[in-house]
């Protein structure tokens, strides 16, 4: 696979995360389009690892990301499951208790 | 060696923030002891510190992450200024602390209490070691946030919540102008490091000087509490009395003069400057001077004399006197401390703070009344107390390197001083009791274990002239001995002047029945006086201008999750435009 397809998907990746993130009211589709947003820079670092020349560098990188990535999940899981538990819901704008 | 006490200095104190914090408030001995503990053994790590005043060496702290770009490397000079100033934070930290044992007994929130105290000491240490202009931002900030925390303290309080806003956002104004010397230093020498900006000072345009030069004395005054913005100290008294003698007095008030005296190599050659810092410091000191003369509040009349005290430091400094300014800073920073404790132990025995509800408490309580005589008198420059010494030296820089008619000011303020000292002491120790029938207990063993070196320290720093004088050597201070600097002292005749005008201060409370002539034209400067002479309106401008803003920006905290992403994906599209257009 040549590197422009592989960016083509990191940007397609990252907008969809993004899009999720932004557009989801769902507290698990939230956490999923984290996880599709990451993967995204996950695909990015190993690309920018081919384009440099030094492919092991992004690997490693990419690496430690899954192993933070996986923590992000469990830990947003499990504030989610809280969430639902307190609020009876996880519909996100019921959470917003900042507000006047 | 050296690297590790510096550590030790800034970071003991931070975990001894945390530990306290995590013993939790249902132990209060426990924490008592913790704060204790960590206090006393920063401040032996501090002294340790003073036989490497005279190796100036610069640790780095390798911050492989950071270093290279624009935040300089994390650089600490302990040098003769910097590391008596630590001295000072931490060793009357130590003693604040050990008073709030007595002081703070049964308060329902000591974790927090203890946590500021101790992340203060850390910060104001970190303050003057480090070399890094941008860290002496951050730890600024740092000691400005424990202060509004700690002057908020009684968070029921409205009057004590205002008061600490009002600090924050004084002081922060004032951290805003030294980010702005930071930002020019590096933008024009490439560097935030002290030493080297020091060094290279004379390659700025002189322009730009002069506005940093500005910009760092704005900052000084609004830290140090100096006019036009010395309203807000007074506000912050509703902080627990030791918080008022550590902060308040002794130590944070303190870095506007340190910023002066640090950077006065720099920027005593730019036009106007040196006029401009000894109008300041003349002005505070007159102005509150008299202010002090109309207070009621015991506290108020004392933060009065640190902003009038301050004053002195800075004319000090103006008129090229650094020595002078620095060794004022250490007797006003003993004294002072001295004689907040000691009216925080009256305030903790009476139970309120106006003079007018105290008098006649000599004879209840004899200890206090003794160390509290003797830090009043320090205060007003009575001979061989540490005060007399350091302002008389004051004065005489002051006649040096600055204008006749400014030097006339500061001896009005001087005699000023004693005459505002007298009346304090009279209300409180010799009136005719306010309620014969109070309960009046003197105070506990942790006070008297604060008050008491304190009040020995007033009676001897001076003795330390001489080798403070060598101490300074790093600074451009000429060395001195005690006896030489005690000699040039007792040959001035403005010396003699200064004292009689102490005394005719003194007299003029005794024989205050018949000045009263003279005293009823005064009346309308006394009420003018109590509203702060019109510059307490500015200050409150300024506070309700930004409170404003906060208000008004508000609005962008929705509390949505997905705005909020947006506004963060929209600003790193805009950061990464700006860093692509600045690569072309």
């Amino acid at each position: 696979m040549d590197i422009s397809s592989l960016l083509l998907a990191v940007i397609c990746l990252l907008g969809i995360g993004i899009y999720a993130v932004l557009v989801a009211r769902n507290l698990i589709k939230v956490i999923v389009g984290l996880q599709v947003l990451v993967k995204g820079a996950m695909l990015a670092l190993i690309a920018a690892g081919q384009i440099a020349g030094q492919p092991e560098v992004g690997e490693s990188l990419a690496l430690t990301v899954i192993v933070a990535d996986t923590i992000v999940a469990v830990v947003g899981l499990a504030l989610a499951v809280q969430v639902r538990r307190r609020f009876g819901t996880l519909d996100i704008k019921a959470l917003s208790t900042l507000r006047r | 060696m050296l690297p590790i006490l510096v550590m030790l200095v800034i970071g003991l104190p931070w975990l001894g923030a945390l530990l306290v914090w995590w013993a939790g408030d249902q132990r209060s001995r426990q924490q008592h002891a913790l704060a204790v503990g960590f206090s006393v053994v920063t401040a032996l790590a501090a002294l340790a510190l003073i036989p490497f005043s005279q190796t100036v060496q610069t640790i780095v702290i390798p911050s492989s992450g950071v270093s290279g770009n624009g935040y300089g490397t994390f650089t600490f000079s302990p040098d003769g200024l910097g590391i008596f100033l630590a001295v000072v934070a931490t060793v009357i930290g130590s003693l604040a602390v050990i008073f709030s044992v007595d002081y703070m007994k049964g308060e329902a929130q000591l974790g927090r209490y203890y946590s500021m105290v101790l992340f203060f000491i850390g910060a104001m240490a970190g303050l003057v070691l480090t070399s890094n202009l941008l860290l002496i931002f951050v730890f600024w900030e740092i000691t400005a946030l424990c202060s509004y925390a700690l002057i908020s303290f009684y968070n029921d309080d409205p009057k004590a919540v205002a008061g600490g806003m009002k600090a924050l956002i004084m002081t922060q104004l004032g951290g805003v102008g030294l980010l702005l010397g930071a930002a020019l230093s590096y933008g024009y020498l490439h560097t935030v490091d002290l030493n080297e900006f020091l060094a290279h000072a004379d390659q700025l345009p002189a322009d730009v000087l002069s506005v940093m030069a500005f910009g760092f004395l704005i900052a000084a005054a609004a830290k140090s509490a100096q006019f036009p913005f010395q309203t807000w100290l007074p506000d912050a008294m509703e902080a627990p009395t030791p918080v008022s003698a550590l902060i308040h007095a002794a130590t944070m008030v303190n870095a506007g003069v340190y910023l002066l005296a640090r950077f006065f190599p720099a920027f005593a050659d730019v036009p106007y400057w040196r006029d401009a810092v000894m109008l300041v410091g003349m002005l505070s000191a007159l102005l509150s001077a008299i202010m002090a003369l109309v207070a009621t509040d015991l506290k108020r009349v004392l933060a009065y004399s640190t902003v009038s005290q301050l004053g002195y430091m800075v004319y000090a400094v103006g008129a090229g006197g650094v020595f002078a300014s620095q060794f004022h800073l250490l007797s006003h920073a003993v004294f002072k401390a001295l004689l907040f404790l000691s009216a925080g132990a009256i305030i903790h025995s009476v139970g309120t703070r106006d003079m007018r509800g105290m008098g006649g408490l000599g004879k209840e309580m004899p200890a206090v009344r003794v160390v509290f005589l003797i830090g009043a008198a320090a205060l007003a420059g009575l001979p061989i107390l540490n005060g007399f010494w350091s302002k008389e030296l004051v004065l005489e820089a002051g006649l040096e390197g600055g204008p006749l008619w400014m030097w006339v000011v500061m001896l009005i303020g001087a005699g000023l001083t004693a005459l505002y000292t007298m009346r304090c002491v009279w209300m409180v120790f010799y009136a005719p009791p306010a309620n014969p029938l109070r309960h009046i207990h003197d105070a506990g063993p942790a006070m008297r274990s604060a008050l008491f070196p304190l009040a020995i320290g007033t009676l001897t720093t001076w003795l330390l002239a001489g080798p403070f004088s060598e101490f300074l050597k790093g600074i451009g201070v000429e060395e001195e001995t005690t006896l030489e600097i005690v000699m040039i002292v007792l040959r001035e005749p403005a010396t003699w002047l200064a004292v009689g005008v102490v005394i005719l201060g003194l007299l003029a409370w005794w024989q205050r029945k018949y000045l009263q002539i003279l005293t009823e034209p005064m009346q309308d400067l006394g009420v003018m006086a109590e509203r702060s002479f019109g510059f307490e309106a500015i200050n409150r401008t300024i506070v309700q201008t930004i409170q404003g803003w906060a208000e008004d920006l508000r609005g962008l905290q929705t509390g949505l999750l997905s705005w909020n992403v947006l506004a963060i994906i929209v600003s790193l599209v805009m950061a990464l435009l700006i860093v692509a257009l600045g690569a072309v």
